[in-house]
């Protein structure tokens, strides 16, 4: 599976380039809120008006390239897609006692709507799935258009992930604990020695499809894995790239989830003990946690296997040359991992 | 509430329900159809604006055929207001 | 290639909990809809909906789970109709809780039928409330993956009303690559405030219980339910004997509308020849349709304009939301269950509350209690918001 087009809304810089260029924003506080772009032009504003933050970043990440590309199919991979639009109804209907309410919320709110909206924009009758799995909606989304591309039904589809952060989810995850009371500049998180995370959000989407020839990056394999125990991590690490024809040594960047909780960081050193000589990169410093951050990490790792990579500073690393294999290490409250191998096509 | 000032009211309203970006009421025609080419509202915006009546003005549209009578423009929107609040 | 094979499901809806209870409503032709008892909302005085005729505590009192901590409506009724699947499928603990068990599973309401707490929670009112790691539509399948110390692939599907009919779908496509050894399939939603309030400001409930493919149907009424299958490939079977296979399957996407569809049914006629076309099978093998049939306006007119475009004649079809209400994302799965059961006893049920047929169109529903048919092969349809329609052909062995 190939990678041949990336778009990217986030806490960075990214979906304008500016990322490459000028670098990396360093964001402080407990969260990072994605710099949206104009979209005025790119999305018609009849859509626009009604639409919830997650509709909108997907959307404004995603349209530019169903305009360029033709696709069989849109996944997407969201949790929080929706939340905002979610409790607004919510609240409404607390407020006015269950009287009559308007419907704009609740259908926003579902986390469907973005990929539904996506189709009815661009008028895609294909395939069309939402994956809404906390922290392996990203991974659950790439294995969906794995199968359909190894089954032969499709040949292009517009895979990708988008969460939003609203004052409600925000307030769950905080009153759950899973959100720092306070936090610094994100240098400073990994080092931070609290419980808790920061939260990002943004859009990460992806043109995917069978052909090598012109990706920027080819997604080898995922794997998932539901548990917090570093043994079975280790050896599905392990498994992981021996079944992929490769010895450990092999990859060359370990891209790690590292955000700064230091209750489940620790799961991380799976990974950097199963390859040691890979240098460890982390990218919540630059996106935040979110259920879908594995998209974000994707959308760095095939960016730098294609030769792009930010100029170096505090949150942004360089990254080593040459760069044959990347793993994705990902996981979300400490329960649910993710791994995505990515290789350079060349 | 006098007619003309009920209208510039009503567009005011009907903007911020249907968060209308980048439009301000002198835009809107009052003869202007709400569901036509220019406006472009579809039928989730006519729900909305079922709540915008009975929450800004008090008034209960339950049968479609009537709220399809009502919901053509500001015209026949200010129209119906001033009837209902004329025989309450 | 090895057919994929259902070995065990279980169901729970408002007409029973479990197949045998449902299976006897369904030839009593009656209906689960009624005024219900234990949903939190106003609507529920006079607004008839498909409700499991079981309280949270009398769930919680059947289940005897060890850990009860922050569980709600939406997971009980998953755990039911887990237990019975497996149990059904004959599955060991250890196989359940092997790494190539996948489980796929559904919701749309997940958590937030807790609308109190996830107000408090969401408003940061006080400390977090039992619920607060409920809410996410994912939180029930990570709850059901460690009740049963599962180890394998878990994925949660959420496109609205045709969410558990996708995850079928993934299921089996999974088994069919290799990546599972046996996969079990499903979704559950619970009736809520928020569902409530949600449909009926779109204004498609029925204030009456549902009358679907009828001229004068005025809506939904709403249900809750959840039903899973087991999956695994006939090859693997040695023995055990398997009740039906999933032998066709298309998800298309209407692209008219984010919550009506199209006047040409581009969807719907797109996701039932897509299913057609994997099972290799022509429109006249169609025996029996198990139809999405939500009673709206919208939905019937265009699901019975597909199934004329489609499949010609149009074999007995029914819509088993009249006796269960709608039950969101569970549908596609509850539904798969009594396409089985059609399909073992050779029954098809009638269609409730139908009054007189859709003018312009040329079919009306089964009203017959029909038995001692050759049912081969069942056709099941889901269609949700965003367009997202997904049809499912389950066969005969």
């Amino acid at each position: 599976m190939y990678i041949h087009a990336t778009a990217c809304i986030s806490p960075q810089p990214t979906f304008n380039g500016d990322f490459f260029s000028t670098g990396a924003v360093i964001n402080s506080g407990t969260h990072y809120m994605a710099l949206e772009p104009d979209y005025m032009g790119s999305i018609p504003l009849g859509q626009v008006r009604r639409m919830g933050r997650s509709v909108r970043m997907a959307t404004g990440a995603a349209m530019p390239l169903l305009q360029q590309f033709q696709v069989d199919g849109i996944i997407l991979g969201t949790t929080d897609g929706g939340m905002g639009d979610c409790h607004r109804f919510l609240d409404q209907i607390m407020e006015y006692a269950e009287g009559t309410l308007t419907p704009t919320n609740f259908v926003q709110g579902a986390p469907g709507a973005p990929a539904g909206g996506l189709a009815l924009m661009t008028r895609n009758s294909g395939y069309n799935n939402t994956h809404s799995n906390k922290g392996l909606s990203f991974e659950n989304a790439l294995i969906d258009a794995q199968l359909l591309l190894h089954e032969g039904v499709v040949r292009q589809l517009l895979v990708g992930c988008v969460e939003e952060i609203s004052d409600a989810q925000f307030n769950i995850e905080r009153v759950a604990g899973y959100v720092k009371e306070s936090a610094g500049p994100a240098a400073d998180l990994l080092g931070s020695r609290t419980p808790g995370t920061v939260n990002g959000e943004g859009a990460a989407m992806f043109i995917l499809n069978a052909e090598p020839t012109g990706a920027y990056a080819r997604v080898k394999d995922v794997a998932t894995y539901s548990g917090d125990s570093m043994a079975d991590l280790s050896l599905l690490i392990k498994e992981f790239i021996t079944r992929n024809g490769l010895e450990t040594t092999d990859v060359d960047v370990l891209l790690s989830g590292l955000n700064g909780d230091v209750r489940t960081d620790g799961l991380y050193e799976a990974g950097s003990q199963a390859m040691p000589d890979a240098s460890v990169i982390p990218y919540k410093t630059l996106f935040g946690e979110s259920p879908s951050a594995s998209g974000f990490a994707c959308w760095y790792a095939a960016q730098a296997i294609a030769g792009h990579r930010a100029p170096i500073g505090p949150i942004t690393p360089a990254w080593p040359d040459p760069l044959r294999h990347v793993l994705v290490h990902n996981h979300f409250q400490g329960h649910q991992h993710g791994l995505i191998l990515l290789s350079s096509v060349a | 509430m006098e007619e003309n000032a009920l209208k510039a009211e009503l567009k005011q309203h009907i903007i911020k329900y249907l968060n209308l970006l980048e439009m301000k009421p002198e835009d809107i025609a009052d003869d202007e159809p709400l569901f036509g080419p220019n406006i472009g509202l579809d039928s989730i915006d006519a729900l909305e604006l079922t709540v915008l009546l009975e929450r800004e003005y008090g008034i209960k549209i339950t049968d479609p055929a009537e709220g399809r009578k009502v919901l053509v423009d500001v015209n026949t929107m200010a129209a119906y207001i001033l009837a209902q609040q004329a025989s309450a | 290639m090895s057919k994929v094979v259902v070995t065990g499901m279980g169901v729970v809806s408002a007409i029973g909990i479990g197949v045998p209870a449902n299976l006897q409503r369904l030839r009593a032709a009656q209906s689960g809809i009624r005024l219900p008892e234990h949903v939190g909302t106003r609507y529920a005085e006079h607004m008839m909906m498909g409700e499991v005729e079981a309280s949270d505590a009398d769930l919680f009192a059947q289940l005897n789970l060890a850990d009860t901590h922050g569980i709600t409506r939406t997971e009980l009724l998953a755990f039911m109709a887990f237990r019975e699947a497996v149990a059904q499928a004959g599955l060991t603990d250890t196989q359940i809780s092997a790494s190539d068990t996948a489980l796929i599973s559904a919701t749309t309401v997940g958590g937030m039928v807790q609308a109190q707490a996830l107000y408090d929670d969401a408003h940061a009112i006080s400390n977090a409330t039992e619920f607060a790691a409920s809410y996410r539509s994912g939180a029930h399948t990570l709850r059901l993956a460690q009740g049963y110390r599962m180890r394998g692939y878990t994925d949660t599907i959420n496109t609205a009303c045709s969410s558990s009919a996708n995850a079928i779908m993934i299921g089996a496509r999974l088994l069919k690559a290799g990546r599972a050894r046996r996969v079990i399939v499903g979704g559950t939603d619970s009736l809520s405030k928020y569902t409530v309030n949600g449909f009926n400001a779109l204004q498609i409930l029925s204030d009456v219980p549902t009358r679907p493919f009828s001229a004068d149907r005025k809506g939904l009424s709403l249900g809750e339910g959840a039903a899973y299958l087991v999956l695994e490939r006939e090859d693997d079977l040695s023995e055990r004997k398997a009740l039906a296979c999933v032998s066709g399957y298309a998800n298309r996407c209407d692209a008219y509308h984010p919550s009506s569809m199209s006047p040409e049914a581009i969807g719907v006629i797109g996701a039932m020849t897509g299913a057609l076309q994997v099972a290799g099978l022509a429109p006249s093998d169609i025996d029996h349709v198990n139809t999405h049939g939500t009673g709206t306006q919208n939905n019937d007119y265009t699901e019975l304009f597909g199934l004329e475009q489609v499949l010609g004649t149009v074999p007995p079809f029914f819509s088993t939301k009249s006796y269960t209400g709608h039950t969101l994302a569970a549908a596609g799965a509850v539904e798969a269950v009594f396409s089985i059961l059609s399909i073992l006893h050779g029954e098809v049920w009638p269609s409730l509350h139908f009054t007189s047929p859709i003018e312009g169109l040329h079919h009306s529903p089964n009203t017959q209690m029909l038995a001692g048919l050759d049912i081969r092969h069942v056709m099941s349809n889901s269609f949700g918001f965003g367009g997202n329609c997904s049809s499912v052909i389950y066969s005969k062995l």
